[in-house]
């Protein structure tokens, strides 16, 4: 992996938690690095509310948010299991997974990935989500790899505790609750997108992120937008070929 | 791993508190009925539920006391404050000390105003579903407090709950003890498709979605994956294929 882009990526994080910060953009940030820095195939993030129970964040693609899901309602896969022992689980061959996670392991198979590894998102005693990465060949994720994904999910980590003590739940609370509903509006804005575009649900997500990035935007106040007829679901598609600069959308606006 | 079924046992106890309450007085259950069961299962000094009016202004549908219904109006009138931050974002606003001065300096109309008037903590929690949006969960205590871990938990279980009677009375549907499966991202997905389809708001869509689960006697969540998958589309001429 490249080093100028793996500094790139913390600069990057690093200026996400400084300014404006948005839970939802953070972390599809996150996975989007971790999917092009760890040579993995597909990530995703699940955090956990103050019941414990974790809910799917941001994936890298739809397919894995299907799995993410799937994992949650099942009770069983390698997320759960770094979430609740709060250390890093992983499977090399998905295929001789089936007596440890008999659903997930045919899911997941299915889905195409044959190796996946969990991380929890972990500060000292207090696990707060995990990650998941996946890929399409067998095999371990190695060491470099590893240790970069490590430190990543301790950015972040570091970055969604940031606000607050860890004893106050109240924070914690707003923020997640807030991301959950980000969450509905984003998915809301999909299905209103995919119809009138006549794409699927990827193309759709596709279109509103791209719309976000080229006028630096937060994708869920674009997706509020589309909802509201503010922003043309038409207009979705004419994207600055090239991401226009906090400055510029400052200028044009 | 009891942890993925604390969220929905919360809920389903505190649906169980509002029914029997509601059984107690011989009444059916209701947004206001909730607010009462809140007061006293929160331990908190008084409930609101807002809703915003036709010309976007939130307005008291319930209130157990008067000094609720008195914060929310102080809110309108300043135009700021906890309620309209909470609306915005779209999740909770939890302030455990209205006279903090972090507090008044985030609010400097509002805070003061609300101190006065005899409260000290105030938790907006929004009743909302992505863009459809009916308004507030008001509590607030007339001395400082921050929310123990168990009653924060039911707090957004007696929100959730609130939620789902105004969606039941929102689609015209008898409230059942069914749950509503709300954590799934397709049900979302076709609410926005059948918007696009009908060219209504997103309240009329998912009202449509759940007319048409309960005529076919369908889980909300199969004829979501349908509509998704475009085996299902809804016409505005009439009935869909």
């Amino acid at each position: 992996m490249g080093e100028e882009r793996l500094v790139d990526t913390f600069v990057e994080l690093a200026d996400t938690l400084i300014d404006d910060f948005d839970v939802i953009d953070f972390l599809h940030l996150l996975v989007d690095r971790c999917v092009e820095l760890l040579d993995v195939d597909a990530a995703g993030l699940l955090l956990a509310n103050q019941h414990g129970q974790l809910q799917v964040i941001a994936t890298s693609n739809e397919q894995v948010r299907l799995l993410e899901l799937f994992q949650l309602q099942n009770d069983e896969g390698p997320c759960l299991d770094a979430f609740a022992i709060g250390t890093g689980v992983s499977h090399a061959d998905l295929t001789t997974a089936a007596a440890r996670w008999p659903r997930f392991a045919g899911a997941a198979t299915d889905a195409g990935f044959a190796a996946v590894d969990a991380l929890p998102m972990r500060l000292r005693s207090e696990v707060i989500g995990a990650l998941n990465l996946f890929r399409t060949s067998p095999g371990v994720l190695d060491d470099t790899a590893l240790r970069t994904a490590q430190a990543l999910v301790a950015v972040a980590t570091i970055g969604l505790l940031q606000e607050r003590s860890i004893r106050n739940q109240e924070i914690l609370t707003e923020q997640l609750q807030t991301a959950l509903n980000s969450r509905v509006v984003i998915e809301q804005a999909k299905g209103l997108v995919a119809e009138r575009l006549g794409v699927d649900m990827q193309g759709a997500f596709a279109a509103l992120r791209g719309y976000a990035r080229g006028y630096n935007l937060k994708l869920s106040d674009v997706a509020r937008a589309v909802i509201a007829g503010r922003t043309g679901t038409h207009d979705l598609l004419a994207t600055p070929s090239r991401p226009v600069s906090q400055g510029d959308s400052a200028a044009n606006a | 791993m009891a942890s993925s079924d604390y969220g929905a046992s919360r809920l389903t106890q505190v649906r169980v508190w509002v029914t029997e309450w509601a059984a107690s007085l011989e009444l059916p259950v209701s947004v206001w009925l909730l607010c009462e069961t809140a007061v006293f299962r929160l331990g908190v000094s008084g409930v609101a539920v807002t809703m915003d009016n036709a010309a976007g202004w939130p307005e008291t549908r319930h209130s157990t006391d008067v000094l609720s219904a008195r914060l929310v109006e102080l809110q309108v009138t300043v135009g700021e404050g906890p309620c309209a931050d909470a609306c915005q974002a779209g999740g909770p606003v939890l302030v455990a000390d209205l006279d903090s001065p972090a507090i008044q300096r985030r609010w400097p109309l509002f805070a003061p105003l609300a101190v006065e008037a005899g409260a000290r903590a105030l938790f907006a929690l929004p009743l909302c579903v992505g863009t459809i949006r009916f308004g507030i969960l008001a509590l607030h205590h007339i001395e400082p407090r921050q929310l123990e871990p168990a009653t924060l938990a039911d707090s957004l279980a007696f929100a959730a709950l609130a939620l789902r009677l105004l969606l039941d009375e929102q689609a015209g549907l008898p409230t059942t003890d069914g749950g509503l499966p709300l954590h799934n991202p397709q049900v979302h997905q076709a609410t926005g498709m059948i918007s696009a389809q009908l060219n209504v708001g997103m309240e009329d869509a998912f009202a449509r979605l759940r007319a048409r689960a309960f005529t076919d006697q369908r889980p909300l969540a199969d004829l979501a994956v349908d509509v998704v998958a475009r085996r299902l589309r809804f016409d505005p001429t009439g009935e869909t294929t």
